[in-house]
């Protein structure tokens, strides 16, 4: 054996190595059974949860990126309301996931054919707020995120006993809640009362206002639950994160043991034990105290233990705290709730978070051949990192308690997969949202809707992802990173506005934010436009010299090697033809 | 306001329901007898409702969410078929009282559409309208009873020529019995099939309705 076969027969065998690797992968990504929806509802979404004195302007965080792939990504703004005595309101099934043709008109005013077959008394006054999936933001500053994390398969209850869906609840928390408690008391007592289920099952909910932030886990109590059962139609429980400390939900429920006599830090429905009683899960003879996440939405296996299927929990912690040095293999159901920041966060960092890949990481999705030659880190999904390709948007709440909530609130949002996409602010005093953000879907581009703006530079950038995304990145310096900073002087002028007439101060803000998605929606058509030019033919044209000259995006030696390592193993006999330059 | 022993109430207030639904048709509650399969029309999770139902009434089946007219025909334990990737079995039945092979005498099938259901289990609605028509010819042919429920409701029912319609479509006209809540019936369309086909129809409330029901055709 030459010195030279010695690297190449190495190569070989990492390849192999890694080829088995990936089979045992994919053996993983595909139990049978019942697990396989479980599992299924638990690769969508991620809610990350910041407390007012872990921040690192006070303000309490909590995001949702919304990832799903094939639905309603259109946003709204209900204006706030007052109501007659007698009056109800008309409840209605949401689904998360069903979409309509645009040729048939919008989600939100299709939906409101599926009526849940009851309504509940109004309230006097509704407040105003912002919403797509889920309400986000009312005018009181009470913020919402989400994520899915499933629960027993006994639970689920898709009956129509079950008149509450998930985003029914929060609606009705913007309309009726001033506090995060009272968003949690409210969409607790509604689903107790009318049944919760329909089209969701394990949930789980940030809930937040300028000073607390609560991580909220409802599921519903079986299909055989009936409102004249004189039982709660729901099972739920709600941890405060302590004010100094960050906590995250990756499609997982995160509430283990409770103390109901902490009221500052738990609340609950009755329920809460007796029904993990009554369905089995929990049995107090047994000795150990009850956990609400090993009763009702159990899950096994680590970040390592999964290859990386359900490392997002441990990579939060890790990157927020890693003097802690938590470990990769700990089981995540004995991870912690939440955890002191090493430094306090501030909005760009969770924004960073929001699009946080792994790098670095033993789940790096770009380590070894798996991006390519231009390290793209959509080729390669068994790592299921926190920035999703799927994802039809994401928001970052931000309630500040130093403002009047009209300005304290601010929701932003970015479109599409969160690393090729920018944040806009929207305050919760705004009360108009772009057209552009109430138009368009999955399956039919369209320029007028924002959305597709951000899709379509994406698009463009997994063409020579290494080189396109620092295009991207450049944007974003100018765009994000610049409203960023002209908030505090936007908010001085909101405030100047508000001391002297709110109305005004609404107006105002509704101009900064409708202007500024303006810009950046136009700014993400044109950067689509010119990564088109830049990076057409997978050469580097440059629009400016309008030279003949042109660079390809400069493809690795690390990636040439491969490319023959890979050929030396699929067809062996054909490798002289090849080193013969034949074709 | 609290009531204790709610569900025995409910179970006979529901009880009364089909009387009075069958006695409008001038039918009572057929007779089927075990061992049992469960199984779906579109794949929705209706049919886990319908195992949770069984298991409330204290009935031991056989469930597959895919079963072909050979698998049906092999009788209990499917012709020991296991669970795989979009294929999902559970065998419960008593097979010391029932061994494996021996035939079917019900098979309850909960209709719901769901594309999510369907593409999990690798099926389009084509091909689960399909096999669903194979799955009731060997019925008929092998004098299966056939008791085909609906318990999704209104905002589940879709519009003519929906997913979920044409799955009413490729099940209930074969059905022996059909069981539905109200409102999955508010349009009548149940009803019309019953009168058509001259196959009983029962009316629930909820599904904890179906838990009666259940026990008096199977057992």
């Amino acid at each position: 054996m030459t010195r030279r076969k010695i690297p190449a027969l190495a190569g070989i065998l990492i390849l192999f190595v890694f080829l088995a690797g990936a089979l045992v992968g994919q053996k993983s990504e595909a139990p049978a059974g019942a697990a396989d929806d479980l599992i299924a509802s638990r690769e969508a979404c991620t809610s990350i949860l910041v407390g007012k004195n872990a921040s690192a302007d006070g303000s309490v965080m909590a995001t949702h990126t919304c990832d799903c792939g094939v639905c309603d990504w259109t946003w709204r703004h209900v204006p706030p309301a007052d109501h007659k005595p007698g009056s109800v309101r008309r409840i209605l099934h949401i689904s998360q996931y069903v979409t309509w043709p645009p040729s048939q008109g919008l989600k939100w005013d299709l939906v409101k054919k599926d009526y849940a077959g009851f309504d509940i008394p109004e309230v006097p006054h509704t407040y105003g707020y912002h919403h797509a999936m889920f309400g986000y933001m009312n005018d009181q500053q009470v913020a919402i995120g989400e994520s899915s994390i499933g629960c027993q398969p006994k639970m689920r209850n898709s009956t129509p006993s079950a008149g509450m869906d998930l985003t029914a609840l929060t609606l009705l928390a913007m309309e009726r809640a001033k506090t995060a408690r009272e968003a949690i008391q409210v969409m607790g007592s509604l689903a107790e009362k009318y049944g919760y289920g329909f089209h969701d099952d394990g949930e789980m909910l940030a809930v937040a206002d300028p000073n607390e932030v609560w991580l909220f886990e409802i599921m519903p109590v079986g299909p055989l639950w009936t409102p004249k059962s004189g039982k709660p139609g729901a099972v739920w429980c709600a941890e405060r994160v302590p004010d100094d400390q960050v906590s995250v939900c990756p499609n997982e429920s995160r509430i283990g043991e409770i103390d109901l006599a902490d009221k500052d830090f738990f609340m609950a429905s009755p329920n809460v034990v007796s029904q993990a009683v009554d369905m089995g899960f929990y049995d107090p003879k047994s000795g150990q105290p009850f956990s609400w996440k090993k009763a009702y939405s159990p899950r096994e296996g680590s970040a390592v233990s999964t290859n990386g299927r359900i490392q997002r929990l441990w990579r939060f912690f890790d990157i927020v705290a890693p003097s802690l040095r938590l470990k990769a293999e700990t089981a995540n159901m004995d991870l912690p709730f939440s955890v002191k920041p090493d430094r306090k966060i501030s909005l760009k960092d969770v924004m960073d978070m929001t699009r946080d890949r792994s790098y670095g990481t033993p789940f790096d999705p770009v380590q070894g051949i798996r991006g390519g030659p231009f390290k793209n880190p959509n080729y390669y999904r068994q790592t299921r990192v926190i920035d999703n390709a799927l994802a039809e948007y994401t928001t970052i709440t931000q309630c500040r308690a130093s403002l009047p909530a009209q300005i304290g609130g601010i929701v932003w949002i970015s479109f599409g997969t969160q690393d090729t996409a920018c944040y806009m602010p929207f305050y919760a005093g705004a009360t108009e949202m772009p057209k552009s953000f109430a138009v368009g879907d999955h399956w039919t581009f369209n320029r007028d809707s924002a959305r597709w703006a951000f899709d379509y530079t994406d698009f463009h950038v997994q063409v020579a992802y290494s080189a396109a995304i620092k295009d991207v990145q450049a944007a974003q310096t100018i765009y994000e990173d610049g409203a960023i900073a002209r908030i505090p002087e936007i908010d001085k002028q909101a405030l100047a506005l508000h001391a002297k007439n709110p109305a005004a101060a609404a107006r105002f803000l509704t101009g900064f934010c409708l202007n500024n998605a303006r810009t950046v929606v136009d700014a993400w058509w044109k950067l689509g436009d010119d990564l088109l030019v830049k990076y057409n033919h997978l050469l580097l044209y440059d629009a400016e010299k309008r030279g003949q000259q042109r660079n390809q995006p400069a493809a690795p030696e690390w990636w040439k090697k491969a490319v023959r390592i890979f050929d030396i193993l699929m067809e062996p006999d054909k490798q002289e033809t090849r080193q013969g330059g034949r074709p | 306001m609290k009531h204790p022993s709610g569900i025995p109430i409910l179970a006979a207030c529901a009880a009364l329901l089909i009387i009075g639904a069958g006695a409008a048709f001038g039918q009572t509650v057929p007779k089927a007898g075990l061992p049992v399969l469960t199984t779906s029309a579109g794949q929705s999770t209706d049919v886990e409702t319908l195992n949770i139902v069984m298991e409330e009434a204290g009935i031991k089946y056989d469930y597959c969410d895919v079963p072909t007219a050979e698998m049906l025909t092999a009788g209990v334990a499917l012709g020991g078929r296991q669970s795989g990737p979009g294929f999902h079995v559970e065998i419960t039945t008593d097979t010391a009282k029932f061994p494996a092979g021996t035939p079917y005498k019900a098979v309850l099938i909960a209709i719901g559409a769901s594309l999510k259901g369907m593409g999990a289990s690798g099926l389009t609605l084509d091909s689960e309208e399909a096999r669903l028509k194979k799955l009731c010819e060997i019925c008929k042919q092998k004098k299966i009873f056939i008791m085909a429920v609906h318990i999704g409701g209104e905002s589940k029912r879709g519009a003519a020529g929906s997913d979920n319609e044409r799955m009413i479509d490729a099940v209930a006209p074969y059905a022996d019995f059909l069981v539905v809540t109200k409102d999955s019936n508010k349009d009548g369309r149940f009803t019309k099939i019953s009168k058509a086909r001259n196959i009983p129809l029962a009316e629930i409330e909820y599904a904890l309705g179906l838990v009666d029901i259940v026990k008096q055709v199977l057992l």
